[in-house]
């Protein structure tokens, strides 16, 4: 039986191991492991990624929050407005910053309403933190317009949407600073945990230099208290060697995206792109009321899916201490029993893509089964 | 003239045959997060540490970090450590949201036990020793006092893997101790990297969640958590390396022996710490006072002996100290400390000449023979 894992990391690295060994063993030979000259080379790289001027390797997406709240100057006491529906980390940051996170619902494309946000302001409130959940900006100018009116600034979570656009504006230049995780799971990856904080202001970028690396300005200056959150120079290294490939692996996802789309729209809720929205398909979620059997049928077929997430962070354990329960955000909490990411990555190959789509129609009953769906790359 | 080096990276990583082949076979399994060589590592790690269990971070700052707040310090607690240390050490408690409290170190560069008991107050929650250098804190005076007044202690072991006092190892007398694995220190990777060790089961288990978003499953969230975990490729090259540890101790610790010797003689225009006795200091920095330091300090650079300065400026008179409230005067051995340490090359890939010809270089200085 055909085997469509729902992740591929091999299949994105084998091809790749000559060209990333030796962009490690460059930085062996230099022993410049420590914010090293591929650091800067990958931020000035990725700044154009994000259309920002500047862009700071840091530890891993969830420490690009954290600093960039931290380079705010949100702390205790303080409110920050984020989606409930996002992966723990969105909020954690908040918490670990040691502000409250305060959650506002989504809207059908699982990105944060900014219809709702306004109620949720309070005279704490400090910062908005939309979500690019998915690949797909969120509501920015919405969110933006509302950020301006109360003085408040805006935090994205672009931690899985690198590259993704709104109206030709890239995300990671559409707040005041943009968070991006490069964990091996994500559209551009590094082999190992990292992230990037991006800004446009010199002071903040300067800010957030200076959080990551201990504080020092200096070897022997120490201007603030702060951790240690450096981008490794090898994975910035082997980050270069991938970021060669990433227009053309975005590319495929939206192709794959659009295969999906096409073939699957009647038989499950696809998500659809906006006007001017350019997503970049970190996950392809879909939605069905029938979501855990259309698991098993899929599972039982060879096809590994996922569900980005289960339980919204609203209701997890480490949620308890916010006090919001079942029911407070009922639209988070619907798409959570029917949401269900297929496997995107641009390694798939068309046969791979036909059966995923043959097997979801054939659970659904269409017709024809056997019916062969338009190849993706016609 | 002679080159003594003070990294040895380029020497520790002439041949790199062997890693690039592990990393040639590691890369395609694409087991990059909490992997199995990690596990590996960890356990390798906390066999060496005579600990059970030794749990992989992002760094040693973050082992410091998470191991105050998941014993829950935090803003209105305060955390004593010395102002002679990196300022990665005090970094960590003000992280937490506590206030650093500083207690003068004692000749050896480490805390000293006899002024703990007057800088603890009420709001006193965590002592932090650090075996700076290499060098042990006097550990079972602190832990008698942590005993006593009923304190937390972690020790802050980033420069003293495989450190001990009588054979019972660092990281054994606290409730976690933090290593740091940076690619400077006596166990290094090739970027930053951190460990916690710990004997408690319960406590593992959570440093383990805390260190992975609070995950308890893919799916279920505990606690509010970092996200901070030594990268699985890294392990890659610690598995490597780990075993050798002992034996380059060894070697550090014979250098260091043969610059005392050296230098004994030399007081008090050069002073070499007090020794505790039964104490294994691992000779991460082999640092001496010298009363016109920066005269060798040029000295030396200019024959060829690449010494250097940890630190210049204590932490209590950092900009980033300045809330604190401190002054200068405040600790006087760390503020005569950072007037006249100098850090000689003492790493294990310097050959016997080398070691030869930097006595040499320092006793000439001197105008001894």
């Amino acid at each position: 039986m055909l085997s469509v894992p729902y992740v591929d990391i091999a299949g994105q690295h084998a091809p790749l191991k000559a060209e990333l060994l030796e962009a490690v063993s460059r930085v062996i030979d230099r022993g410049e492991f420590v914010l090293g000259r591929e650091v800067e080379e990958f931020e000035a790289a990725f700044a154009k990624v994000s259309g920002t001027r500047f862009a700071v390797g840091v530890g891993s997406g969830a420490d690009a929050l954290v600093l960039a709240l931290r380079a705010l100057g949100v702390g205790p006491r303080d409110e920050v407005i984020t989606a409930p529906n996002s992966f723990i980390a969105s909020a954690s940051a908040i918490a670990l910053a040691g502000a409250r996170p305060v959650f506002v619902d989504v809207r059908d494309d699982l990105n944060i309403d900014p219809g709702k946000i306004e109620a949720a302001i309070t005279s704490r409130t400090k910062a908005i933190l939309p979500v690019h959940l998915t690949g797909r900006p969120a509501a920015m100018e919405e969110i933006g317009a509302i950020a301006k009116r109360h003085g408040l600034a805006v935090v994205e979570d672009a931690a899985q949407a690198v590259g993704a656009e709104l109206r030709g504006r890239r995300v990671g230049s559409l707040g005041s600073i943009g968070c991006f995780s490069l964990h091996p799971l994500k559209t551009l990856s590094a082999c190992g945990d990292g992230g990037v904080a991006t800004t446009d202001d010199p002071e903040l970028a300067e800010h957030l230099r200076l959080l990551r690396n201990n504080g020092l300005r200096t070897r022997d200056d120490a201007r603030m208290w702060a951790v240690n959150s450096r981008l490794d120079t090898i994975q910035a290294a082997m980050l270069l060697v991938k970021l060669r490939h990433l227009d053309r692996w975005t590319e495929a996802r939206r192709v794959n995206a659009s295969f999906y789309r096409h073939e699957l729209a009647g038989a499950v809720q696809v998500p659809v792109d906006g006007p001017e929205e350019h997503a970049v398909y970190h996950t392809f979620v879909i939605q069905s009321e029938r979501r855990d059997a259309l698991k098993e049928h899929l599972q039982a077929r060879g096809i590994g899916t996922s569900i980005h997430y289960p339980t919204p962070i609203h209701l997890n354990k480490a949620a308890e201490s916010l006090g919001c329960g079942p029911g407070s955000f009922p639209i988070t909490e619907r798409q959570s029993a029917r949401i269900l990411s297929l496997p995107i990555y641009p390694e798939l190959r068309p046969e791979q893509l036909a059966h995923v789509v043959r097997s979801i129609r054939e659970f659904f009953g269409d017709g024809n089964p056997e019916r062969v769906p338009r190849s993706p790359h016609e | 003239m002679m080159r003594v080096p003070f990294s040895y990276l380029d020497r520790q990583f002439a041949d790199l045959d062997a890693f690039l082949a592990d990393l040639r076979a590691f890369i395609p399994t694409g087991d990059f997060t909490l992997g199995k060589p990690l596990v590996e590592f960890e356990r390798r790690f906390a066999e060496l540490s005579g600990m059970p269990h030794a749990i992989g971070v992002a760094s040693g700052t973050d082992a410091l970090i998470l191991s105050l707040k998941i014993h829950g310090v935090g803003a209105g607690d305060e955390v004593i450590t010395t102002p002679n240390t990196f300022i990665a050490t005090v970094g960590a408690i003000a992280m937490t949201g506590a206030r650093p409290v500083f207690v003068d170190s004692e000749d050896g560069f480490v805390i000293d036990p006899a002024k703990i008991e007057a800088a603890i107050t009420p709001r006193t929650k965590a002592i932090l020793p650090v075996h700076y250098t290499g060098n042990v804190a006097d550990m079972p005076a602190i832990a008698e006092i942590a005993r006593r007044r009923k304190l937390l202690v972690v020790e802050d072991a980033c420069q003293a893997i495989y450190g001990a006092i009588d054979g019972k190892p660092v990281g054994s007398w606290g409730a976690t101790a933090g290593f740091s694995l940076h690619p400077l220190k006596n166990l290094n990777v090739w970027s930053d990297g951190g460990l916690i060790v710990t004997r408690d089961d319960e406590l593992a288990r959570k440093l383990r969640l805390y260190r992975n978003h609070g995950l308890a499953t893919r799916d279920e969230v505990e606690i509010f958590g970092h996200n901070s975990r030594l990268d699985t490729m890294q392990a890659v090259i610690a598995n490597r390396l780990v075993g050798d540890v002992p034996a380059r101790t060894e070697r550090r610790i014979e250098f260091a022996r043969r610059y005392d010797e050296a230098f004994a003689d030399l007081a008090p225009e050069l002073r070499v710490p007090r020794r505790r006795p039964g104490v294994r200091h691992v000779f991460h920095l082999y640092i001496v006072r010298v009363r016109r330091r920066d005269e060798l300090h040029q000295f030396l650079n200019a024959r060829g002996v690449e010494a250097k300065i940890h630190y210049p400026i204590p932490v209590h008179l950092q900009k980033a100290a300045a809330h604190l409230g401190y002054q200068r005067g405040d600790f006087p051995n760390a503020e005569a400390d950072a007037e006249q340490v100098i850090t000689l090359p003492a790493h294990p890939y310097l050959t016997d000449q080398e070691i030869a010809y930097t006595i040499t270089q320092v006793r000439e200085f001197f105008g001894k023979t």
